[in-house]
């Protein structure tokens, strides 16, 4: 049976543990939002600079002409070394990421090719391939701004970028980065909270009270869930007044928070029925987190998986919840749009909820 | 003077002695931290990607001519775009981008046809989901590239010659396929073991304070230098058998070479875990709770492993104050000491300044790990 003035009891215990313990506050409330302000700020996928090393074999006005040119262009960060194997050392060390090479004889073939090698540091791939692009579309505007032959047809993409014009990855990432500090916060502490009892030995009194184990596991999970509400109202108010990440869809949010809490709490709950200590606990936390968070979208995208795992992720209520706060901030996404994660995460929530309980039941019965 | 050296050395060693039985008492512990990180690495390393394929892509074809048309077919010919639908009014867009499903919308508008016909420029507009910004600047990128790919054949179907202007000539080093997997497997690698090696010994020295033990310590001789000494050890030991097995079975299963020497490549793992362990001893001296502990030795070696070391995101991009804060992180150095020697062949002196980093975080974290003790003595 759950009694309500037992319920409120226990929630006003866990509330004092946690304000009582000024640390424990600070991980709280604190931290998530120190997390999000760095990681938004940090979180820079767009290409702002490649260094890179010219070895010029020409010398001739022509080819400065071009290193100029490419210097002016913004991206690459232009700086001559001697020879070819300057250009390898500086690659190989770390110190360039792109290297300009320029034969003798470019200035003979002008008219008709850019006869020019480039290397690049392949070692990072998505930046080599964004300079590329870059590098690519820098030769394309010189080719282009040469005569070309009328009367031949071409055609000419126009893109627009819907949602984020800017491209800025901070749009992107603050709403990952909630999801991936709600999780860690709430699943670790409960499943911590709940070990702790039993190391030190209050679980037992807990368990002599007059209290049935479903009081219990509720009133250990509510202050938590509640603090978990609150975070990821200081999580959206800190990323629309620091990094103009939008604030939509509210109600379809906090809906989808709640939702997403239910399931973080409740595998909190499962933890702690499987882990005696608390180091235990903590490692088997990180087992359950850490791949749910990077299969969640946050860092890269789930479609960039292989097939044979993108199922697993259908599993994980962390990439559910990452969706729908990208959807509804940035995209003006309604229920209708995101039922199908919605019913997931509820879906996941209660059945999580449901494992967890039975299992803390039977461990935890009289 | 010796006498009391040989009298520490044998203390730090009963020390390790005692830490190592707790150690392998609490199987648990032992199992997940040696199958953990590879079960970890071989999960990652094969999710974890930047390659993109299979764009889902939808057509809004106003002009209906056969040149429309053949675009259309031409775009879905390789594996980088999948029609995702072909749409009659703009409107349409939106909806599919908010449900996900398309990433792209390719407009043909009216006229096309004819302008490719009389031999001028037809223009194409190009709608992209840029919530994630990656993602879109991929497959402007892709579009681009097919674009251009299209007007050569364009060009040569009409001259009869291949157009005039060739493109330089652009080769990837290192990584001449530009496979993410051999970027992102090094990173791993430094990410799993900078967070296993803080939460090894994070909660070794509160879980003595919390249980009381730690007073019976201060009963007997050893000393707080040699209790630091003596919990890091066994752990170095652990931390070592870990490392090596990651670094095995990562290279080996994700085809990731090892180009530089491979006594700088222990010598640098080897600083990179004295500086994690040691991170997780003094904050488990300083907080003394175990709860306290783990969250602080998850935030301060999880997130920053994974956002701030150059894992993914790179570093140069960040604000000036935050690289300057990532100078501290040991997992920054460590990410790219391991690039730099396994995939680069990085020589030992450009790897030196790394190398210095992780030593003096590890000299700070140890010295601070002692000083916090005797503070608690007294």
């Amino acid at each position: 049976m759950i009694s309500g003035l037992t319920l409120a009891a226990l929630i006003k215990k866990e509330f004092l543990q946690v304000f009582r313990d000024k640390r424990m506050l600070a991980v709280m409330l604190v931290v998530p939002v120190v997390q999000v302000t760095i990681f938004g700020y940090a979180a820079n996928l767009e290409l702002t600079r490649v260094d890179t090393v010219v070895v010029d074999d020409n010398h001739t006005r022509a080819s400065h002409e071009l290193v100029t040119a490419l210097s002016a262009e913004g991206t690459f960060r232009v700086r001559y070394v001697e020879t070819v194997r300057d250009a390898e050392n500086a690659l190989r060390d770390g110190d360039a990421t792109a290297a300009l090479m320029i034969p003798h004889d470019y200035s003979r073939h002008l008219d008709t090719e850019e006869r020019v090698q480039m290397l690049l540091d392949g070692s990072d791939p998505s930046q080599a391939q964004a300079a590329l692009a870059a590098f690519d579309q820098f030769i394309a505007a010189r080719a282009s701004g040469r005569a070309s032959p009328a009367g031949v047809p071409t055609i000419v993409p126009e893109a627009r970028f819907l949602f984020n014009p800017g491209l800025k990855s901070r749009l992107f990432m603050v709403p990952g980065t909630a999801a991936a500090v709600l999780v860690v916060i709430t699943a670790i502490v409960t499943a911590m909270g709940l070990t702790r009892e039993r190391e030190v030995g209050t679980m037992e009194q807990l368990l002599v009270t007059p209290m049935s184990s479903a009081t219990l596991m509720i009133g250990k999970t509510i202050p938590y869930a509640l603090f978990g509400l609150l975070d990821e109202t200081l999580i959206l108010l800190g990323g629309n007044l620091l990094f103009d990440v939008p604030l939509r869809g509210l109600g379809v949010l906090f809906l989808a928070t709640t939702a997403y809490l239910i399931s973080t709490l409740a595998i909190g709950l499962f933890v702690a029925t499987i882990a005696r200590t608390q180091q235990q606990a903590i490692m088997a936390g990180f087992f359950f987190l850490i791949p749910a968070v990077l299969l969640s979208g946050f860092l890269t995208s789930i479609d960039s998986m292989p097939a044979w795992i993108q199922p697993l992720t259908w599993l994980n209520p962390v990439r559910y919840f990452v969706d729908i706060s990208r959807s509804v901030l940035l995209r003006h996404a309604t229920v209708t749009d995101v039922w199908g994660s919605m019913a997931a995460l509820v879906t996941l929530g209660t059945g999580l909820l449901v494992a967890a309980s039975w299992r803390f039941r039977s461990q935890n019965s009289k | 003077m010796r006498a009391r050296g040989r009298g520490t050395l044998r203390r730090i060693g009963a020390m390790a002695r005692k830490e190592w039985m707790h150690i392998g008492r609490d199987s648990a512990t032992l199992y997940f931290a040696l199958v953990m990180p590879l079960l970890l690495l071989v999960l990652f390393g094969y999710a974890l990607s930047f390659d993109l394929d299979r764009i889902p892509t939808c057509i809004l074809d106003r002009d209906h001519t056969q040149e429309s048309r053949g675009l259309a077919q031409h775009l879905f010919s390789g594996k980088t775009f999948e029609p995702a639908g072909y749409l009659a009014r703009e409107d349409e867009v939106e909806p599919l981008f908010r449900q996900r499903k398309a990433a792209v919308a390719v407009v043909i508008p009216k006229g096309f046809g004819a302008a490719l016909g009389r031999g001028e420029p037809a223009r194409v507009q190009l709608l992209i989901d840029a919530a994630d910004n990656v993602t879109a600047g991929l497959v402007l990128s892709y579009m681009s590239r097919f674009v251009d790919a299209n007007n050569r054949v364009l060009v040569e179907s009409v001259t009869g010659a291949r157009p005039g202007f060739a493109l330089p000539r652009v080769r990837a080093l290192y990584n001449p396929d530009l496979r993410s997997t051999v970027f992102l497997v090094p990173g791993l690698i430094a990410f799993i073991q900078s967070m296993m090696g803080v939460l090894l010994t994070a909660l070794t020295v509160a879980r003595e304070w919390e249980r009381g033990s730690m007073e019976q310590l201060f009963a007997t001789p050893v000393g707080r230098f040699e209790i630091i000494l003596g919990k890091l050890l066994p752990y170095f030991g652990v931390g070592l058998a870990q490392l090596l097995l990651v670094l095995t079975v990562g290279t080996w299963l994700f085809d990731v070479p090892i180009r530089g020497s491979l006594a700088l490549l222990f010598g640098i793992s080897s600083l990179f875990l004295v500086a994690c362990l040691g991170q997780g001893l003094f904050i488990s001296t300083v907080t003394r709770n175990q709860m306290v502990a783990t969250q602080i030795a998850a935030v301060t070696s999880m997130l920053p492993a994974a956002l701030l070391s150059g894992l993914i995101i790179p570093i140069e991009n960040m604000p000036r104050v935050l690289q300057l804060f990532t100078q501290v992180l040991p997992a920054r150095h460590f990410v790219s000491a391991l690039r730099g020697v396994l995939l680069r062949g990085a020589s030992p002196l450009s790897t030196l300044p790394d190398a210095v980093a992780l030593g003096l975080f590890a000299l700070v974290m140890l010295a601070g790990s002692i000083r916090a003790f005797r503070k608690v003595i007294a």
